[in-house]
């Protein structure tokens, strides 16, 4: 057992390159899921009755279903209908949206448990319109919505793990092929979630900092 | 058509039934862990607390590959269905562990006091004041844990579970048309969480009538 | 029937000294409680007369002194903490009632009475019932056993706390600023609750604002002030004749 840490540092490399994919995967998940999910509890909030109920049915939907599931989707059945993505994008994609629906539910959530005081008295200030917007709706939808999209990242970390099924080279995938390769089932996997452990430890200690400073705002 | 429903179906079946045993074991498992937490029982408590921490990190996956193929190597071999019912108990416990600390922790001081100043021992203080008011407070959260929980699930594909996505992308393989199993599961996934959810409704109904009668 | 030369003193206090952190809350605290006696502490707040009265059961355990029911030591065996089981023995011979009821919420008024006479001192449930009903009749909620505790006015719930505090036939009753919490209009309810119990001879220690109550139901008075029993007599001696002037500042302010 221990001579398989010995296999597993020796190809250190390749579970280095597999944690930069995560990382990459989970990063540019993280930018497009909030920018989507934005558009989306934008889109729930809209005085249109049908674009606020269609968009919420499918957020509702998306939220019932396992990621593998959607990822499954987008890989094997978008090129039935003529829509044909390599495994990387499929992936990519896949988490995207998915988690771009539950950004969206944190958003609508910060919307909608905004102080009011604070709105009101930036009126009073003078403030209005996208001003008003900027420097102190946006303040204040972000610090509460931060640490809860800071959770989200790490089950977005999480879900890039489902990717090494359709083949996507990040870290469970590499664990999983090593181990194959040398037999080192323990040692492989157990670094890998080693690795996962410090990124998580990383994030969440991340989000209590953008709690403090939310903190710190509020009692100022 | 027939034949690929019944494969669904079966898939179905066995998402259901893995994902029921392990919520079976891992809401006790979970409650276990949080109390040898909330007594500080000295140095379980922080095996358990590093324990917790690393499970939470864990993909549901990766936690399925090493206990399938690490575990043999230590001696003991499991058939794929045990091993994704440990999996998934290892996993669920975990969060269930957070949640039920959350429980405990925010429960009243006050009413452990009157427990402890009529004499009541700690055992028996939690199982009259403090589980029959903790299980109720807790449920919303355990059920939205079993909903991740089944979210989950198709992470066992990876040890040979045919589950509900596994036999849906079997079919869509077969029949060069994925889509339709695809949608089909999908459906029978919100089914799977609307029953959850259902029953939730159910108990919080029954707790609330019984509250209220006076 | 028990004709008594000597009172036989029921709880008794030696040198209580507690510390939270660096702040010394109690300071050598001693005093004596005969039996049938009712006492009543009274002080500014921060004095330190909860923390008493919680040392007194151990839900507070001081760091040196000792308190003795019955001449028996209490929490105490052989110079270490108790065993819960042992510690758990002697806190169902004091019963308290809390300044926040403390009641539980899930069970019912009679549920809360029964609670500990059938799970901690194991009658059967019939008698504890029987005895329970009883109870929460001679406090006036005869028609309240089987309503659960939310539905009840501040006052009901205390009067309930005090049934669930006789139902386990105490020693002593432990009162925590029994009426702390109350509306001024209800207070009432409860002060004739507990003087009736007084002048039925039970042994109460009382923590309380109450000035009215500690004149007209209490046989001795301890003033406390910044971690000590400044004062300790009789309460015609105490409200009319303060001896000291930390006790005369707090009834001037206290008392019009």
């Amino acid at each position: 057992m221990i001579a398989g840490f010995g296999i597993v540092a020796a190809h250190f490399r390749e579970f280095a390159a597999g944690l930069a994919n995560t990382l990459w995967l989970a990063g540019a998940t993280l930018v497009l899921a909030s920018v989507l999910g934005c558009i989306l509890a934008a889109l729930m909030l809209s005085r249109t009755r049908f674009v606020r109920t269609s968009i919420g049915l499918f957020v509702d939907a998306m939220r019932c279903v396992p990621f593998l599931l959607l990822a499954y989707l987008v890989y094997y059945g978008l090129p039935e209908l003529g829509i044909r993505f390599d495994s990387w994008s499929s992936g990519l994609s896949a988490l995207a949206v998915y988690h771009a629906c539950y950004v969206a539910e944190i958003v609508r959530g910060a919307w909608s448990h905004l102080p009011r005081e604070q709105i009101e008295a930036g009126r009073a200030y003078g403030f209005s319109g996208y001003a008003l917007f900027r420097r102190v709706v946006l303040p204040q939808l972000f610090f509460a919505a931060a640490p809860l999209i800071g959770n989200q990242t790490v089950y977005i970390i999480k879900d890039t793990a489902f990717l090494m099924i359709i083949t996507v080279p990040e870290l469970t995938f590499v664990a999983s092929s090593i181990q194959a390769t040398y037999f080192v089932p323990f040692a492989s996997f157990m670094f890998a979630m080693a690795l996962y452990w410090i990124v998580t430890l990383v994030v969440e200690a991340s989000v209590r900092r953008i709690e403090a400073a939310a903190e710190t705002r509020r009692a100022g | 058509m027939g034949a690929s429903l019944a494969l669904l179906l079966k898939g179905a079946a066995v998402t259901a039934s893995v994902s029921a045993a392990a919520i079976a074991l891992g809401v006790p498992l979970g409650l276990a862990l949080a109390l040898i937490r909330w007594r500080r029982v000295p140095l379980l408590s922080q095996v358990t607390a590093a324990y917790v921490s690393l499970i939470r990190a864990t993909p549901a996956i990766t936690l399925a590959l090493l206990i399938f193929f690490a575990l043999p190597t230590f001696g003991v071999a499991l058939d794929p269905t045990t091993a994704a019912v440990l999996t998934l108990t290892i996993n669920t416990s975990a969060f269930n562990c957070e949640i039920w600390r959350s429980a405990l922790i925010d429960f009243s001081r006050d009413q452990l006091d009157a427990a402890a100043a009529f004499g009541m021992r700690p055992g028996v203080a939690f199982r009259r004041i403090i589980f029959p008011q903790i299980w109720r407070t807790s449920l919303p959260a355990l059920v939205n844990e079993m909903t991740l929980l089944v979210k989950a699930s198709p992470a066992l594909a990876v040890i040979g579970i045919v589950d509900l996505t596994r036999a849906a992308s079997r079919i869509g393989a077969a029949t060069y048309k994925p889509l339709p199993p695809f949608i089909a599961a999908t459906v029978l996934y919100v089914a799977l969480v609307l029953v959850l959810v259902a029953v939730q409704r159910l108990v919080e109904a029954r707790v609330k009538r019984r509250l209220q009668a006076a | 029937m028990q004709a008594e030369d000597q009172p036989v003193v029921a709880v008794e206090a030696r040198g209580l000294c507690k510390r939270f952190g660096k702040l010394e809350v109690l300071k050598k605290v001693t005093f004596t409680v005969p039996r049938g006696t009712t006492v009543c502490i009274l002080g500014p707040s921060g004095s330190g007369k909860s923390t008493l009265l919680r040392c007194l059961n151990f839900l507070e355990q001081p760091d040196e002194g000792e308190v003795l029911l019955r001449g028996e030591r209490v929490g105490v065996k052989d110079g270490a903490l108790m065993k819960e089981r042992e510690l758990c023995a002697f806190r169902v011979r004091m019963a308290m009632v809390f300044q926040h009821f403390n009641l539980w919420p899930h069970l019912t008024a009679l549920g809360n009475v029964i609670e500990s006479p059938i799970h901690v001192l194991g009658r059967p449930r019939e008698t504890a019932v029987e005895d329970g009903r009883e109870l929460l009749r001679k406090v006036g909620l005869a028609d309240k056993t089987d309503v659960y505790p939310h539905t009840l006015s501040g006052g009901q719930k205390q009067r309930v706390a005090i049934a669930r505090a006789l139902a386990i036939n105490p020693e002593v009753l432990l009162f925590d600023e029994p009426t702390s919490s109350l509306d001024p209009e209800i207070v009432g309810e409860v002060l004739s609750v507990m003087k009736q119990l007084s002048s039925e001879g039970m042994t109460m220690i009382v923590v309380t604002h109450e000035m009215s109550f500690a004149h007209e139901a209490a046989d001795a008075v301890l003033f406390m002030d910044g971690g000590r029993i400044v004062e300790s007599s009789a309460p015609d001696e105490f409200f009319a004749k303060p001896r000291t002037e930390r006790a005369r500042q707090f009834l001037q302010r206290y008392v019009r």
